[in-house]
C-alpha cells in the first residue's frame, strides 16, 4: 500500500531532498597512473608518492606555476646571505591539519631528518650543517662551505615539513596516517585502488582548497583512465594516451591540456661494454635516429626532439640543437670505429610504458638502416630498473624528470661519474664535466654558473652516453566545469587550485 | 593412406584440413599477395582502416596488418607444433615404458608425472620462462618440461590395457624382444588417443603461446607473432580496433581448424567393427 501524500508533505520532502543535494560535499575525482609506494618524503622517488605527498605536506618554499622561480610556502619570507652560507626563513602562521602550529622546531627536525643516513635524499641536505632557532617563527640555517643548490633543494618534496612530536612518537606508523600542513588530509588509502583526501580545515591559504574532498583513483591502463572520464566516473584523467588527445578534445564535455614538463627521454648506453665504449659509435647511433619522426609517430606531435639528456630548464642553451638525422654520416662513423658491417645489441624497455615500448620498436627499424640489429627485450619496470642499475644491459629506453627548478639535480644524475647513479648507469665519465659540477655547486647564481651548465650539457651532447630522443608533453583531460587544473613543469599538480562549477 | 582417406570422408576433418591448407598457402604466398614489408615503418600511413590497399588496415607504425598476420602464422604454427609434438614424443615414450614395465619403473615415472601435474600449467610455464628469461628457445624449454605429462598418462593407460590383450600374450610365447613388442605392437595402438588429444592440445598451445607474448615472456618484437600483435594494439583499440580484431580472428581461425581436424582424426582412427 502506498500512503497518500498531501501536497504539503510532498513539498517538504522535495525541500529536504534539495537541501540534501546542496549540502553534499563536493569531491574532485582524479584518475592517476601509479599508486604511491610510501608517504614518507625521505624514502621515495616515484612520481605517485611525490604527487600525493605534495598534496598532504608543505615545504618552506616551492617552485611556482611557471617553473622559473620559487615562491613562498610555509616560509612567508627569507634572506640568503651574500656568500650563500646563511639562509634565514620567517615562517607564516600555519597549522598542521590537527590544529597544532607549525614551528621552527618542526622545520629543524624535518630538514635534519631529510639529511640523515636513513634518507634517500641525504646528499641534498647534508651541506646544511647548522640550525639556529630564533623563535617559533624564525630559523637560520648555515652551511660550512658554499653549496648553491641548498636553497632550491628546500623546495623539494623530500624537505616537507613534518610535525616533530608526532613523527617521534609514532615512528614509521606516522606515514600510514600522516599529518601535514598541506591543503589535504589523508582520510583513507586502499593500496592499489584509491587514496581518499579531505580538505585540511586549517590550511593557511584562505579559501583553498575549493573542493571539500579529493579522491585519487589508481588506474594503470591509460585508455581505462579516459574511459572512466567519459563515463563520468572521474573529473580528471592524468596522462591520457597521446594518440587520443585530439579526439578527446573534440568530444563534448571534455577538454584537454598539455605542457612539456622538465623531462627528457633517451636510451642509456652501457659504455663499459663494446661497442658503446667508442664515442664514434655512440654519436653514430644518435645520427641514425630520426627524432622528428619519433615525435610525430610515437608522441603524435606532443613533444620536441631532444639535444641532450637534460630537460630544457634554467640555464638551457638555446643554441644547442639535436643531432641531425644523417644515416650516411652514421655509417661513416661506424666504419671508422671498425663496425662497417654494423653490430647486434640488446635493448631493454619497460613493458608497461606504452610510449617507450613504441619508441623501442621504431628505434629497432631505424637502426636497422645503418646495420645495427636490436633485440628488444620487454621487462617489467622494476626489473628494468634493477637490470640497468646492476650494469647488466647494453641499451635501455629510459627518462628523467626534474623535481626542482635548478638543473643541479639532473646534471648530477645523468652526467656525473662517480656519483650516486654514475651518469645514470652508463658509467660514462668526463673529468671536465665533473670539475664543472663541483664548481657550479659553489658558484653563485648568475650568468657564470649558467655558462658552466651550458658547457656541461655541451660535453654531454658530444660524449653521447645516451641516444637523445625527445622531451614529451604531459597531458591531462578534464570534464567541463573543472577549473584551474594543470600539470606543473615539475610534473606534479595542485588540487587546491581546482574548483568544480556546474 | 587409409587414415587420410577416412579423414577426408569425415566432414569435420576435411574442413579442418582445408582451413589449414588455406592458411599455409596464404602464408607461403604472402610476398606475392602483399607488396608491403612487414617490418618497415611508414608513419605517414599509420592507423589506416581496412581498405582495398590494406585489407586488414595498418598499425600505429603504418605497417600492413594483413602482411603481419600472415607472416605471424609462421611463428605461431612453428611454436605450437614444436611445443606440442616435441613434448608428445617424450610423453609417449615415458607412458609406454611405465605401462609396459610396470612395478618400480612405473611408480617412479608416475610420481614424476604427479609432481609436474601438481602445478597449474601457466604457473609452471611462467615460472620457468621467468627464470630463464624471455625468448623463443626458453619458451620451448618450458613447454618441453611441462607439456609431456598428458601424453604420458594417456599412453600409460592404453599400454596397460593393450599389454593384457591376447595378441601381446602371443608375442611372449613367440619370444619376441621387448623393444620390438613395445614399439611395433603396442605403440601403434596406444598412439591413437594421444594423437587425437594432440589436436586439441595444439589449439590450447596456440593460445598459450600468444598469451606468453602478451605477458612479454614469449616472442619478442618486431616479430609479428599474434599475441604480440594484440598486446601492441591495446593502446589503439578505440581508434584502430582492426589492429586487435584481425590477429584475434587469426587465433580463432587456427583454433577452429585444429579442433575440426581433431574431430575428424578421432573418427578416422576409430577401429572398425
Amino acid at each position: 500500500m502506498i500512503p497518500r501524500m498531501t501536497m504539503k508533505a510532498l513539498l517538504l520532502a522535495t525541500a529536504v531532498a534539495m537541501t540534501g543535494l546542496a549540502a553534499q560535499a563536493e569531491t574532485l575525482r582524479v584518475a592517476m597512473s601509479s599508486d604511491p609506494l610510501s608517504l614518507d618524503p625521505i624514502a621515495t622517488s616515484d612520481n605517485g608518492s611525490i604527487w600525493t605527498q605534495l598534496l598532504i605536506f608543505d615545504t618552506l618554499i616551492r617552485p611556482d606555476r611557471t617553473g622559473e622561480g620559487l615562491e613562498p610556502g610555509l616560509a612567508e619570507s627569507w634572506t640568503v646571505s651574500e656568500d650563500g652560507l646563511t639562509l634565514t626563513f620567517k615562517l607564516r602562521d600555519a597549522k598542521f591539519s590537527d590544529g597544532t602550529p607549525v614551528t621552527a622546531e618542526d622545520v629543524q627536525f624535518s630538514i635534519a631528518r631529510a639529511a640523515s643516513e636513513a634518507s634517500g635524499w641525504g646528499r641534498f641536505y647534508r651541506p646544511i650543517t647548522g640550525f639556529q632557532i630564533m623563535n617559533d617563527h624564525e630559523i637560520v640555517m648555515t652551511l660550512a662551505e658554499p653549496f648553491t643548490p641548498a636553497f632550491n633543494n628546500l623546495a623539494l618534496f623530500a624537505a616537507a615539513i613534518l610535525p616533530k612530536a608526532q613523527v617521534e612518537a609514532k615512528g614509521e606508523a606516522f606515514f600510514e596516517a600522516p599529518v601535514g600542513s598541506g591543503p589535504f588530509v589523508l582520510k583513507a588509502w586502499n593500496r592499489g585502488s584509491k587514496i581518499e583526501l579531505e580538505k585540511n580545515p586549517h590550511y593557511w591559504q584562505e579559501g583553498k582548497p575549493h573542493v571539500d574532498a579529493a579522491v585519487l583513483e589508481i588506474v594503470t591502463e591509460p585508455s581505462a583512465r579516459v574511459i572512466k572520464l567519459e563515463a563520468g566516473e572521474v573529473d580528471i584523467a592524468l596522462d591520457p594516451p597521446l594518440n587520443q588527445l585530439e579526439a578527446l578534445d573534440a568530444k563534448d564535455g571534455i577538454s584537454v591540456g598539455q605542457t612539456i614538463p622538465y623531462r627528457a627521454d633517451f636510451v642509456q648506453l652501457n659504455t663499459t661494454k663494446k661497442p658503446f665504449d667508442d664515442e664514434r659509435v655512440r654519436q653514430a647511433l644518435n645520427l641514425a635516429v630520426d627524432k622528428e619522426a619519433l615525435v610525430q609517430g610515437v608522441l603524435y606531435g606532443a613533444g620536441k626532439p631532444a639535444a641532450s639528456a637534460m630537460p630544457v630548464m634554467a640555464y638551457a642553451d638555446p643554441d644547442l640543437t639535436p643531432y641531425a638525422y644523417d644515416p650516411a654520416r652514421a655509417k661513416e662513423l661506424l666504419a671508422e670505429a671498425g663496425y662497417a658491417g654494423g653490430f647486434e645489441a640488446q635493448l631493454v624497455v619497460d613493458s608497461g610504458a606504452a610510449t617507450s615500448r613504441n619508441a623501442a620498436i621504431a628505434l629497432q627499424a631505424m637502426l636497422q638502416q645503418v646495420g645495427v640489429k636490436l633485440k628488444v627485450q620487454m621487462l617489467e619496470g622494476g626489473t628494468q630498473w634493477e637490470t640497468t642499475k646492476a650494469g647488466n644491459y647494453e641499451m635501455s629506453v629510459s627518462y628523467t624528470t626534474s623535481d626542482t627548478i635548478d638543473p643541479d639535480q639532473i646534471i648530477g644524475f645523468v652526467g656525473v661519474n662517480p656519483e650516486r647513479a654514475n651518469a645514470y648507469h652508463t658509467e660514462w665519465r668526463s673529468d671536465r664535466l665533473n670539475e664543472l659540477y663541483a664548481a657550479e655547486r659553489k658558484a653563485l647564481d648568475g650568468p657564470e654558473r649558467g655558462e658552466m651548465f651550458q658547457e656541461m650539457v655541451q660535453i654531454l651532447h658530444d660524449g653521447a652516453p645516451y641516444i637523445f630522443l625527445y622531451h614529451p608533453a604531459s597531458a591531462w583531460a578534464v570534464k567541463d566545469g573543472v577549473k584551474g587544473f594543470e600539470v606543473l613543469p615539475t610534473s606534479n599538480f595542485r588540487l587546491e587550485e581546482v574548483s568544480i562549477e556546474n | 593412406m587409409v587414415v587420410l582417406r577416412n579423414l577426408l570422408r569425415s566432414p569435420a576433418g576435411a574442413l579442418g584440413l582445408l582451413m589449414l591448407a588455406l592458411t599455409a598457402s596464404a602464408t607461403a604466398l604472402t610476398p606475392l599477395l602483399s607488396p608491403y614489408d612487414p617490418f618497415a615503418l611508414d608513419f605517414a600511413d599509420a592507423m589506416q582502416a581496412p581498405s582495398a590497399l590494406h585489407w586488414f588496415g595498418t598499425d600505429n607504425f603504418g605497417r600492413d596488418i594483413f602482411t603481419r598476420v600472415m607472416v605471424g602464422a609462421v611463428y605461431d604454427l612453428r611454436l605450437a607444433l614444436i611445443c606440442v609434438f616435441g613434448p608428445m614424443a617424450i610423453g609417449v615414450l615415458i607412458g609406454l615404458a611405465a605401462g609396459y614395465f610396470g612395478g618400480r619403473i612405473d611408480a617412479a615415472l608416475m610420481r614424476l608425472t604427479d609432481v609436474v601435474w601438481a602445478f597449474p600449467f601457466y604457473v609452471l610455464v611462467l615460472a620457468i620462462v621467468g627464470v630463464l628469461g624471455p625468448s623463443e628457445t626458453n619458451l620451448y624449454i618450458a613447454f618441453f618440461i611441462v607439456n609431456w605429462i598428458g601424453y604420458a598418462r594417456i599412453v600409460r593407460g592404453e599400454t596397460l590395457l593393450i599389454a593384457r590383450l591376447e595378441f601381446i600374450e602371443a608375442t611372449r610365447v613367440l619370444r619376441y624382444g621387448r623393444l620390438q613388442v613395445m614399439l611395433r605392437h603396442i605403440l601403434p595402438n596406444a598412439l591413437t588417443p594421444a594423437l587425437v588429444y594432440s589436436m586439441s592440445d595444439v589449439v590450447l598451445t596456440v593460445q598459450a603461446v600468444a598469451a606468453m607474448s602478451f605477458f612479454g615472456l614469449g616472442v619478442q618484437p618486431p616479430a609479428p607473432e599474434w599475441g604480440l600483435l594484440i598486446v601492441e594494439s591495446i593502446d589503439f583499440m578505440r581508434e584502430a580496433p582492426w589492429m586487435t580484431i584481425f590477429p584475434g580472428l587469426a587465433i580463432v581461425w587456427i583454433g577452429i581448424a585444429f579442433s575440426l581436424l581433431g574431430e575428424g582424426l578421432s573418427t578416422a582412427l576409430k577401429p572398425k567393427g
